[in-house]
This record gives C-alpha cells, structure tokens and sequence, in this order.
C-alpha cells in the first residue's frame, strides 16, 4: 500500500490541474477530490453512537477533534465484509465547509494527477450509487476513476437526516426556552393529530409566525394556547390556505396567476393539480388557461383522494353568485341547471387518486399542488417534491401553497403577490 | 381512477348481488391501494380494454364463494366444484357487463374479456403501476372485495 506515492503525483502529464486521492471500495476504483481530503488515517473501535442511522460507524477522536465516521460500503448499499478484528480501518478525513467527516474505504491507493479536461459526466447507467453523488469519470493508466462529490454526498446527508425526527423538526428548534418548546412541539403534534397538518421545512416559517399571533390571540399560558380539538386545529390553520382557496379564482388572483406563465408553450399545455378537492380550483385553472392560451390542446389531470370531495367535481354546478364574471362565458345552460360547456370540461380528467401511488401520465408543463404537501407526512413531502421534479419539464412551473416555500437549489422562485412559485432550472 | 367510473361499479355490484341473492347487501367504505395484496381464496377476473386498460377483480373467501354459488343454484354445494366456478366466473361477468353498460351510456366505450377464476392459499396480486379502487361489499354469505384497476390510454 502506497498511501502517498510521489512518482505519480510527479508523472509528467500535460496540464495536471486536479489531483485527487483514489480508493477502492468492492473492486472498484474511486477518487475524492484533494482539496476535501484534509487527512488519511488509520484507526478502529470507535465509539458507538446509540441509535445513529445505520452507516454511521461512530464518532473517533483525532487529536483533540471529535469527528464522525462513516462507513461508504453500507452508505453505498455495498455488501458488507467483516474486517478482521484488530486490523485498523482505512479512513479519508474529509474536510467540508465547517466540519470533518471520517470515511471508511477499503484501501487508500494513491494520489493521482489529472487534467481536469479529461473529466467526463457521469453516464446514467452506473448501478451502484445514485449518479446524484458522482462528479465525473476518468481514465487514467487504463483505470477508471470514479469522482464522488463529496458535497453532495455529505450535504445530502444533512437533508435526509430528519426523516428520522419526521415532523418534529419545528418543535427541536426551540431549544431556548423550556416552555415555548413545549407548547410549539404540542402545536405540531395536535395540528398532525387533528389536520393531518405537518409541521416541516415546508411551511414552519409560517406556524412560527402564527404561534406568535395565537399567543397575542390567546394569552401566553400553556393551558390556552393548546389546541383542544379539530375545531381549534382548524382556528389555527384557517389564515394557513391561499387565497381563494375553495371557491372559483377571483379576477384578481387569476391575473396573478396568468402571469406567471411563459408563453413558451408548445401547441399542448398539460397541468397536474394534485388535492384538487371539489374542483373550483380545477375549473379556475381550465378557464384562465383556455382564454390565455385558445389555440393549444390542454389537459389537466386532477386527482384528490377524498372521494366525497372528487366525487361531484365532474359535474360541478356551479352557483351563480360565487362565479366571478369573467367565468360566464364558459357556462352553459342545461335544463335549468349552469354547467360547465364541454370545452373546459374536456380539458379536466378527474381522477380519485393518492398522489403517493404511482402517477402514471406524462410530462407536465405546470403543476398546481396549493396546501397540498403540508398534509403529507415528512417522508412524503420529500417523495412528492422529488416528484414534481421529475414530472415537469424543464422551465415547468410549479406553483405551492401561499404559506408554503421549498427549501432546495433546485428551483427558481418566482417573485409574485399571493403565490409561491417555482420555475423548474432548466 | 376516473370519478366516473366509479359509481357504474359500485351500483352495478349492488344491483347484480342483491338480485342474485335475493337479500340486502351492504356496503364497506371505499378505498385505493396500490400495493400488491393478498388474495382471500377465491378471485375472479375480468380484463378490460378500449379507452382504458385495466382489470375488475372479485376477491373472496373459498366458504364465500361455496356459500354465493350455493345460493345461486339453489342447492347445497360442499366443494367449488365446476359448478361452483362457473357460477362465480358468471358473477363477475355480470357485475362486470353491467357496470360497462352503464359506463357506455355515459359515453365511455371498454370491450372486457372472457373471465377467468383463480383459486389457491396464499395468492397475492401486483400491478404496480395501476392504483386500484377497492369496493367492499358484506353479503350474508360474507365479504366479496371488488379490486376495480382501471386508467386510461395516454
């Protein structure tokens, strides 16, 4: 084992820019960048961290410093080997932004010194770990270096780690005050119990904000501000929904609405409106976009799993004093009843569906989920935004509940009154 | 599932079951599953196509199936025999015609296929990518779980 070979970091190749420490982990070659790598080390037992995600070795002391040690093999979902006792480990120290980080390889190889130019983009079809975490491939001396992105990797971990806490995230975050983190970790708790309200990344800036007027409602002591029963959820959540929630889009909020579009749009325009309820939301969005955009073909699929609410939404009679004006023109009469003309009711496929199962059709240009995934449990907010992802195109629109907000680099907010929306990065 | 499709499917197993057996029949509340789920005993299957690909499947316990089919002939049945069988595959056809009937006067055309039974422990049927609605219907003879999988062609 050569841990720091000199002759190959000496290796005269033309415009070695990078330099990175390869590894190998269950036959294969693996690199980290060098400039993470702050150490290599050799070490075993350490100390067990009680309930701890399953990767995670243990915590090691390294001169003074406590850092964490992770095992890649079972991160990677490798199979695992049984070291033989006694003989030390293999670890990188990395260094990432504020913290190090100790990973268990199977043998440090060398330093290698490549140009960065002859890094390529990691292909699709590498099986073992998620593409997500590769920076690139390169050949050198006829071997294949795999280039783990460190940040990713580690990064990632930080986003996965509450899925164990799910839904208590708000109520850790009150750490200073005995009390207020007693009543905050009740409020979330009741709003789940009562609303199947999660309080999450999702939309927490929004109940903190809203803990502090209950109290200016409520009075301070514990007793009051706890929430007794639905209808006290429901007071609580009642400021929660986005305008015009529930009933036909007021001309207002549609003109907010139609100006978030792009007129990118080729000649068909299909939207997902997931918790579509019983369906004015549905409807709103089938007329906005019949006017705006006449000459495409237009679907929208809306499912919700609340079958009492879906289930009139297909003939949704719509009452004459709550249809905004600008909604008359696609009303017709039929017997003595309004419906809906067949135009726009072609548009819309009302489906009772779980988001969470599979969701079977195509590629959409724009997804309307308004206070849809703050009733989904934390695990499920992460599948569905994921989701969202993979489902729109690339400069799709995705807009969310008003008092919701997406916690990732993988949207571009769109600045609007009343809304919070996302242009997918393209 | 489309909501229009579902109450055809709903009605038609009422109807068909209440006639057929000659008592009320009740009805468990409806619900979807996309998991793959086990089998009771007895399943009868009808495959759908048109507008839609997808499937009706009748779900039952064997006594469930030997008590309805006795029921049906009017005589005492011991084992699913082939009289058995033929008369819960009839079952499901008409269930199954009978909602189509009634989903083609909407507007909405699907041929079905010929039925087919399935009979054995420990069955259990996947098709990950169609979510299915399950209608529980309780009869005196005991519960028959109708797993309707249905969507459309995109």
């Amino acid at each position: 084992m050569n841990a720091v070979s000199d002759s190959t970091i000496t290796a005269v190749v033309e415009n070695i820019d990078f330099k990175m420490v390869a590894f190998s982990l269950a036959g294969k070659d693996y690199s980290i960048d060098i400039m993470k790598v702050r150490e290599i080390s050799k070490a075993n037992r350490f100390t067990y961290v009680p309930n701890s995600l399953p990767y995670v070795k243990g915590v090691y002391n390294l001169r003074g410093d406590i850092i964490s040690i992770i095992d890649l093999r079972t991160m990677f979902n490798l199979p695992t080997v049984q070291s033989d006792r006694g003989q030390p480990d293999e670890i990188i120290i990395l260094r990432l932004d504020d913290y190090l980080i100790g990973v268990i390889v199977d043998s440090i190889d060398k330093v290698v010194g490549i140009s960065s130019q002859t890094i390529q983009p990691p292909h699709p079809i590498f099986g073992d770990i998620n593409i997500k975490f590769i920076q690139g491939v390169v050949e050198k001396d006829e071997r294949l270096y795999i280039i783990l992105d460190v940040e990713s990797i580690f990064g990632q971990e930080a986003d996965v780690a509450p899925v164990v806490s799910a839904g208590y995230t708000a109520a850790e975050r009150y750490t200073e005050n005995k009390t207020e983190e007693f009543n905050m970790g009740f409020i979330a708790e009741t709003l789940r119990t009562f609303s199947k309200y999660n309080v999450t990344d999702l939309n927490n800036r929004w109940v903190d904000k809203r803990f502090e007027e209950w109290k200016k409602i409520k009075g301070s002591s514990s007793e009051v501000l706890q929430l007794h029963s639905e209808a006290d959820s429901a007071e609580f959540l009642s400021v929660f929904y986005s305008t015009d929630t529930g009933r036909f889009w007021s001309k207002e909020y549609r003109n907010v609405v139609s100006s978030l579009f792009d007129n990118s749009y080729g000649g068909t325009i299909r939207v997902w409106n997931p918790g579509c309820g019983k369906g004015y939301e549905t409807y709103s969005i089938a007329a906005l976009l019949s006017e705006e955009f006449s000459d495409a073909s237009i679907k929208i699929w809306a499912n919700d799993k609340d079958l009492m609410a879906i289930s009139n939404a297909p003939n949704l009679v719509p009452d004459k004093q709550s249809l905004p004006e600008y909604m008359d023109k696609h009303i017709v009469a039929v017997n003595t009843r309004h419906q809906f003309n067949q135009k726009i009711k072609d548009i819309i496929l009302f489906e009772y569906h779980d988001i969470t199962h599979p969701n079977t059709f195509p590629e959409v240009d724009i997804i309307v989920a308004r206070d849809v995934l703050s009733f989904l449990g934390y695990s499920d907010q992460l599948r569905m935004i994921a989701e969202f992802q993979e489902k729109l195109k690339p400069g799709g629109l995705l807009i969310i509940g008003e008092n919701e907000e997406l916690v990732s680099d993988d949207w571009k907010v769109i600045k609007s009154a009343n809304n919070t929306a996302y242009r997918k990065k393209v | 599932m489309r909501v229009e499709y579902i109450n055809p499917f709903v009605e038609a197993a009422f109807d068909i079951l209440k006639e057929v057996l000659g008592d009320e029949v009740q009805r468990g509340e409806l619900y979807l599953k996309s998991t793959s789920q086990a089998v009771m005993g007895v399943a009868a299957f009808v495959g759908l196509a048109g507008n839609v690909e997808g499937r009706v499947l009748f779900d039952m316990t064997m006594e469930t199936a030997i008590a309805i089919a006795s029921e049906m002939n009017d005589e005492t049945l011991t084992t699913l025999d082939d009289l058995g069988k033929a008369t819960i595959t009839e079952l499901a056809n008409m269930i199954t015609a009978q909602a189509v009937t009634k989903l083609h006067d909407l507007g909405f055309t699907f041929d079905l296929t010929p039925p087919a039974i399935f009979t054995g422990e420990n069955m259990e049927i996947t098709d990950n990518e169609v979510e299915a609605l399950i209608v529980p219907v309780i009869t005196k003879q005991g519960k028959i779980e109708i797993n309707v999988a249905v969507r459309e062609r995109t």
